[in-house]
This record gives structure tokens, C-alpha cells and sequence, in this order.
């Protein structure tokens, strides 16, 4: 063993503290004495896992006890937010902090949202920069309007033990997953993906599509691309599926009803949130043990890609905190784990250096574990093209799964095409013309 | 008539001082009681037109500035557009099935709520032991809280769950769950609309049998008996002599609840979110979609504006017709 002199010891020992303190000041980073003494007040959603809420309430309290900041957190349905922020933007007048989810609205308020590019700049560099995919929900232009918070991964659930019972390989292609469903459907466990107006039918079918080969728009959002032999081939298949594998009650389905559909013991497989993992977990254990989860199917050109639920937090322009508000959402961003932690694996980070495995709860969860390779798949609604206001008008007026309902339902592939491309031609022409 | 007494401390008035009586001063023209009649019969009704004005026509104006314009919620300046917004919604095929499925929905439940609220009324009105607490209960779904009522439908409609079905193939009326022969209330364009219709249905016809009850206890006993005595069956009773007596009681109650339904957002966006395919989109579901989720303001205010068209008739001749019987 070579000899350490007295010299090269303290060297070394020396570098060690200083690196260490060094490291400990970065972490007890102290927001700036301005904020003490005021008021920050956010908004956010009812999150589907009511413990994440209650310790994100805990976490933003205590937060604010240690920088001297009277913290209000309003909770409302991710539903209602929209509106709401119609109203306190009319008004000039609301919440510092506001929160996007499911309608990403970056695009309308951007000129009315405070640049937030310097927050991004920071958790990129000690994170070692944001998933590609990261900048559709929160920049515009270039600029970061609203910071990434997590986003809501939208996997395949399967039954193992019927897929076993049947000699069926694991449904890791969107063909494996037909051939599942044509063969578990007369044994009393077909397969269901909502036919709907609802969140999950958006995020299930662009899923299907994306994985097809087809796109939404180019990447720079302006021009539509869904007039494909990709998206035909997505709807042929999606009908096909309805036929072999699926029952009618998927043409009136909620969000949650895939969640039901999977607890009840019924579902031999479901496109859905861990929140179907979870709900199965807690209600029916003998289900749950058989149950598997893989990030994506692979569509005919071997493409997975999954379709997430984004979450981003902005500040109005007209906010009294703005600096509270800066600080509060780059705090966030350093706390992703206790995040994911409370979420039960439910929030999954924006940031890549987040993403070192074993990652919380999916990363020890042997069947949640490949989740944690997620990121690298998974767009938004727009794809490739950012979330612009027609993109989100398309996404609300719920054209994409009234296309696959249509073919579903018997009507025909073109004549189908032809309705829904005149549909999103005319939101895009009317977003151009303004 | 007194004299007058005029002029301050010390002054001795000139018309006592000659012992003539004073000359009668004419009242200035706004003491007149014509005109203090009017003042006091619009300063009563100013509230009111305060009310009207600021709550229902400076909405109703900003709303057309709305859809005359290119607005946005996150733009804060709107160019004016002329009738684009209304062009753009004619020209889109959801608008024009939400404009179908809303003359549907109006006039199909406007039609059962008559017929299930005057049985309903007439029932109410006999006397039997109970009355007052079923009289309670029958008013019950119009109190709950349509939010509360709405999701209790949803869970006894759910295509898995569904209560309805349930006691149906106890019955052995429908095929068993899974197959083509079990209703999915929500999932099937007829039935889906049909269901959103009953709910909304179920939730007002007591307001109905309401209002009819309350305009046939206005009815005198004597008037309906010289109609018995007179050889009227009941049908012509009805016609001829209750509903000319209680039409005005019936004209608001029909216009109150024809204004309910066509703007009746919660049901619909409850139960089935305008899907499947559109079937129970209606022009509020389709207005609130596109001007507040989707933030194009000017466009959903020009489909909520073409609700005015279909209502302004129905209140002009309501109106008229009750004009015409108060005078």
C-alpha cells in the first residue's frame, strides 16, 4: 500500500471540507432577504393522489417558515383552471404563482407571463439540462414562460397471468397487445381505451398514432402533418382493435373508468396512468399482484412513443411575489424526490440528471422499474410541433379521439380523415389569422 | 287657504301690514304631482333597471364585442372582425350537430317536462293521506345540487356499474354485461343523448308541477264546478276554462324553463362531455370548450350568441301573448 505523507493528507483532507462546505452553502442556498415579511399565493390542482397534495402544502409551508414568506396554496379541479385564469387575467389581478395542467395555456398568456428563463438556466445546470421535450409546455419563442414541474407518464397495464394462461407474449408492440386482446375478449377479459371526450382518450390515441409513424404538425407547429398513410394505418389498427378486443361501454368512458375497469378484474390490458397501478393496489391485491406495467407498445416501425400529461408553473406579470415566486419553483425543482416519493411514483421529473437510477418508488418497485427510462419516449400533444393555442384547441375539442370513434363506429377511414383534417385545418387557419 | 306668512325675524310682511289676502303662488312645474308621480315611479324602478343594465345588458353587449372580435384570453387588444366568428362556427360541423343536439334537447325535455309536470301537478292537487310529505319529496331533485344529482346519474348510468342495468337484467329485459344486448346509457349516440335528456328531465319537472300547482289553486272552486255543472269532461275543463285562467302563471314558467335548458352546461359537461363523437354536444358545451379551455374568446362567444336567435323569438311572443291577457 503506498505511504500518504502528512503533506498529501492534509492536501487532500483539506479539499474534501472545502468541496463538502462548498456543496452544504449551495444546498442552504437562502432566498434573497426581499421576500421576507410577504405573501406568495399559488394555485394549483387537486392532484388524483390527495397525499401528494397534503405534502406539498406541508412542504410549501415549511418552505415559506424558513424564508419568511406567508405562503396560500388554493387547490382547485385541473378542469376549472382554465377559466379561473380567464378571470384573473381579465381582472389583472390573482394568484403570484399558476399552474398548468392538461390545458397547457403558455402559448395564449405568454406576453402576460414573467420570463422565467433564468430558473430554467439554474435547474438545467445543476441537473444537467431538461428533456428535450421539456420546452413544448413552457417556452415560447425561445423564452422560458412557465418551469416544467413533472409530467404524468401514461404506460400499458397488463394482466401476466391471463397473458400467461394463454401462452401471449408480454404486449410491448401495439400488435402483441390486438393479439392479446382478440384472444383474452372471449374468455371474458377484453381490453379498453376510452372512445371518449376525455383526457385519457387524447393522450391514448395521439399514443397509437405518435407510435404509428404518424405526426401532429411540423416541429415548428405550424403545418398540420396528420393527413398520413401513418394516421390511416393508426385508425385502421385502432378499429380493428375496437372489433376483436374491446365492448361498446369504452364509447362512454371517464378518465377513471380504465382504472375501474382494471381493479374490477375484468381488463386483460389498459393505456393508462400508474393511477390505475395504484387504485388497483389499494382495492382489489389479488389483481394487482398479476399486474405489469411497460412504458409503451411499439408501433409497426418498432416506434414507442408515449404521450404524457405535462405540469408547468408560471408567474403572471402582474404578480405582487415575483422573486418569491422564483424562488418557490426552483425550490421545487430541487426537491423532485420527496416529489415523487409523495406522489407514489405518479410525478415523474423534466430534469435529466433527476433520472439516476434507482429512481424513488418506481426504481424499487421490480414492476415500475423500467418507467424510469420513460423520459427518453415520451412527447406531449402537438407532436413533434410545440403546444401552440391550436394544438390546444384541437386537443380540447377532442378531434383526435372523434376521429378513431368514427372509425370505430364504422365510418369510413377517408371520409373520416377528410372531416377531422377539415376540423383542424380550420383551428389552425382561424389561430394564423389572429 | 291661509295667508301667507313670508319674510324674516322683524319684518312685518306687506300683505298682513294692508290687510289683504296674500296672491296664490303657483307651484314650479316640477312640484306638480303629475311629475313628482313619475319621479317617484322611476326612482322605485331604477334599481331594477340598475340590475337589468348591469348584470344581464353590459354582459350581454360585452359578449357581442367578443364575438365581433379576434379575442383571446391571454390577448389583451381584440381587432374587430366583423361576422368571421359567426362564419367560422356555421362553417364547422361540431357547431352545427351542438346546434342540433340543442333544439333536441330543448324541445324533446321541454315537451316531457309538460306532460310529466301537469300529471305530475294534478296529482299533488288530490287529497290523499301523505300529501305534504310526498308534496316535500317531489321537489327534492330540484334542490339537490345539480353537481351532487348529476354525478349519482353517472355512477347508476356507468357502462360496468350501472345500477339501472343491474335491476334490468334481474329482470331479464337486456343481454348480460359485455354483450351487445347491455345498454352503455353514455356510450351510444341515442341513448347518450337520451340520458342527458332525462337527467335534465328528472331535475326540473317538479319546478313545472310547481308552478301549475301554484296556478291552480288561483283557480276558483266555483268557476271549475259551473264548468262540471255545465257538462265539461275534464279534457275541455283544461282547455277551456283552467289553462285561459293560469296562462300567465304558465307562459313564465315555460319561458324560465325553456331559458334553463337551452343553457343548461352542467348536466351535459358532467355526464358525458358533449361525447361520444359529439352525440350530447350542445351549443353551452361547445361555447365553454372552445372560448374558455381552448381560449379563443371571440369564437365562443359567437356560438354562445347563437343561442339569442333561438330564444329572443320565444320570448317575444311569450311576452306578447302575456301582454295581450293583462290587458
Amino acid at each position: 500500500m503506498a505511504k500518504v505523507t502528512r503533506r498529501e493528507f492534509m492536501r487532500f483532507s483539506g479539499t474534501v471540507v472545502a468541496g463538502a462546505s462548498l456543496a452544504t452553502m449551495l444546498d442552504a442556498r437562502q432566498a434573497p432577504a426581499q421576500i421576507r415579511g410577504t405573501t406568495l399565493r399559488m394555485l394549483k390542482w387537486s392532484h388524483f393522489v390527495p397525499a401528494y397534495d397534503q405534502w406539498f402544502d406541508k412542504f410549501a409551508q415549511e418552505w415559506g417558515e424558513k424564508n419568511g414568506v406567508r405562503v396560500l396554496v388554493d387547490h382547485i379541479p385541473h378542469l376549472e383552471l382554465p377559466a379561473r385564469y380567464a378571470a384573473e387575467f381579465a381582472a389583472g389581478a390573482g394568484h403570484d404563482l399558476i399552474y398548468f395542467v392538461g390545458q397547457i395555456l403558455t402559448g395564449h398568456y405568454y406576453r402576460n407571463l414573467v420570463d422565467m428563463t433564468d430558473v430554467a438556466g439554474r435547474l438545467a445546470k445543476k441537473y444537467g439540462g431538461w428533456m428535450p421535450s421539456a420546452t413544448s409546455a413552457a417556452q415560447v419563442g425561445g423564452t422560458w414562460y412557465g418551469i416544467p414541474d413533472f409530467f404524468i407518464a401514461i404506460p400499458i397495464l397488463w394482466r401476466k397471468d391471463l397473458f400467461d394462461q394463454h401462452g401471449l407474449a408480454a404486449p410491448d408492440t401495439w400488435e402483441k397487445f390486438r393479439t392479446a386482446a382478440r384472444t383474452l375478449k372471449p374468455t371474458g377479459h377484453p381490453t379498453g381505451i376510452q372512445f371518449s371526450h376525455c383526457n385519457d382518450a387524447n393522450h391514448n390515441w395521439r399514443a397509437v398514432l405518435y407510435c404509428f409513424g404518424a405526426r401532429e404538425t411540423d416541429p415548428s407547429g405550424r403545418e398540420v402533418l396528420l393527413d398520413s398513410k401513418e394516421t390511416r394505418e393508426a385508425l385502421r389498427f385502432a378499429k380493428a382493435l375496437y372489433e376483436e378486443g374491446m365492448t361498446p361501454e369504452v364509447f362512454s368512458w371517464d378518465d377513471a373508468a380504465d382504472n375501474r375497469y382494471l381493479a374490477s378484474g375484468v381488463a386483460c390490458c389498459i393505456h393508462d396512468a400508474i393511477s390505475a397501478y395504484r387504485t388497483t393496489e389499494d382495492t382489489n391485491p389479488e389483481v394487482f399482484r398479476n399486474t405489469f406495467v411497460l412504458p409503451e407498445a411499439a408501433g409497426p416501425g418498432g416506434e414507442r412513443r408515449n404521450v404524457g400529461e405535462p405540469n408547468v408553473w408560471a408567474i403572471w406579470k402582474f404578480s405582487k411575489n415575483v422573486a418569491a415566486a422564483k424562488e418557490f419553483v426552483e425550490y421545487v425543482g430541487d426537491h423532485q424526490k420527496e416529489a415523487m416519493t409523495a406522489s407514489r411514483g405518479y410525478n415523474l421529473p423534466f430534469l435529466l440528471g433527476q433520472y439516476q437510477k434507482p429512481m424513488p418508488v418506481i426504481g424499487t418497485d421490480p414492476k415500475l422499474h423500467t418507467l424510469q427510462d420513460i423520459g427518453k419516449i415520451t412527447s406531449f400533444f402537438g407532436y413533434p410541433g410545440p403546444m401552440t393555442p391550436p394544438a390546444q384547441e384541437v386537443l380540447t375539442s377532442f378531434i383526435i379521439p372523434d376521429m378513431f370513434t368514427r372509425v370505430a363506429r364504422g365510418q369510413d377511414i377517408e371520409a373520416t380523415v377528410g372531416w377531422g383534417m377539415g376540423e383542424i385545418r380550420r383551428i389552425y387557419s382561424k389561430h394564423q389569422a389572429g | 287657504m291661509g295667508e301667507v306668512s313670508a319674510g324674516g325675524k322683524g319684518e312685518r310682511p306687506a300683505a298682513l301690514a294692508i290687510g289683504v289676502p296674500a296672491a296664490r303662488v303657483a307651484p314650479r312645474w316640477w312640484r306638480s304631482i303629475a311629475v313628482r308621480r313619475f319621479v317617484f315611479g322611476y326612482s322605485l324602478l331604477t334599481p331594477a333597471v340598475l340590475y337589468v343594465g348591469l348584470l344581464v345588458g353590459v354582459p350581454f353587449l360585452f359578449s357581442l364585442y367578443l364575438a365581433l372580435s379576434d379575442a383571446s384570453v391571454g390577448a389583451p387588444i381584440a381587432r374587430f372582425v366583423g361576422i368571421d366568428n359567426l362564419l367560422a362556427a356555421v362553417e364547422s360541423s361540431s357547431f352545427r350537430v351542438a346546434l342540433r343536439n340543442s333544439l333536441v334537447f330543448t324541445l324533446g325535455a321541454g315537451i316531457a317536462k309538460s306532460i310529466l309536470g301537469t300529471t305530475l301537478a294534478f296529482l299533488l292537487m288530490q287529497r290523499f293521506r301523505g300529501r305534504k310529505v310526498v308534496r316535500a319529496l317531489i321537489v327534492m331533485p330540484f334542490t339537490i345540487p345539480i353537481a351532487v344529482s348529476a354525478l349519482g346519474w353517472k355512477w347508476m348510468l356507468d357502462s360496468q356499474f350501472s345500477v339501472i342495468n343491474w335491476a334490468l337484467g334481474r329482470l331479464h329485459l337486456i343481454g348480460a354485461y359485455g354483450t351487445d344486448g347491455w345498454p352503455v346509457w353514455l356510450g351510444q349516440p341515442a341513448l347518450a343523448l337520451a340520458s342527458v335528456m332525462f337527467v335534465n328531465v328528472w331535475r326540473s319537472f317538479p319546478f313545472g308541477a310547481i308552478v301549475l300547482m301554484a296556478g291552480l289553486t288561483s283557480v276558483p272552486p266555483e268557476v271549475i264546478d259551473a264548468a262540471k255543472v255545465d257538462g265539461a269532461n275534464f279534457l275541455q275543463r283544461l282547455r277551456q276554462v283552467i289553462v285561459p285562467m293560469i296562462a300567465p302563471i304558465l307562459l313564465v314558467g315555460g319561458l324560465f324553463d325553456t331559458v334553463f335548458t337551452l343553457s343548461d352546461i352542467s348536466i351535459v359537461y358532467l355526464l358525458t362531455n358533449g361525447g361520444p363523437n359529439g352525440a350530447t354536444e350542445i351549443l353551452p358545451t361547445l361555447a365553454y370548450r372552445v372560448g374558455i379551455q381552448a381560449g379563443a374568446l371571440g369564437r365562443g362567444a359567437a356560438i354562445s350568441l347563437f343561442l339569442f336567435p333561438l330564444l329572443l323569438p320565444a320570448m317575444v311572443l311569450l311576452l306578447r301573448n302575456l301582454r295581450r291577457r293583462e290587458w
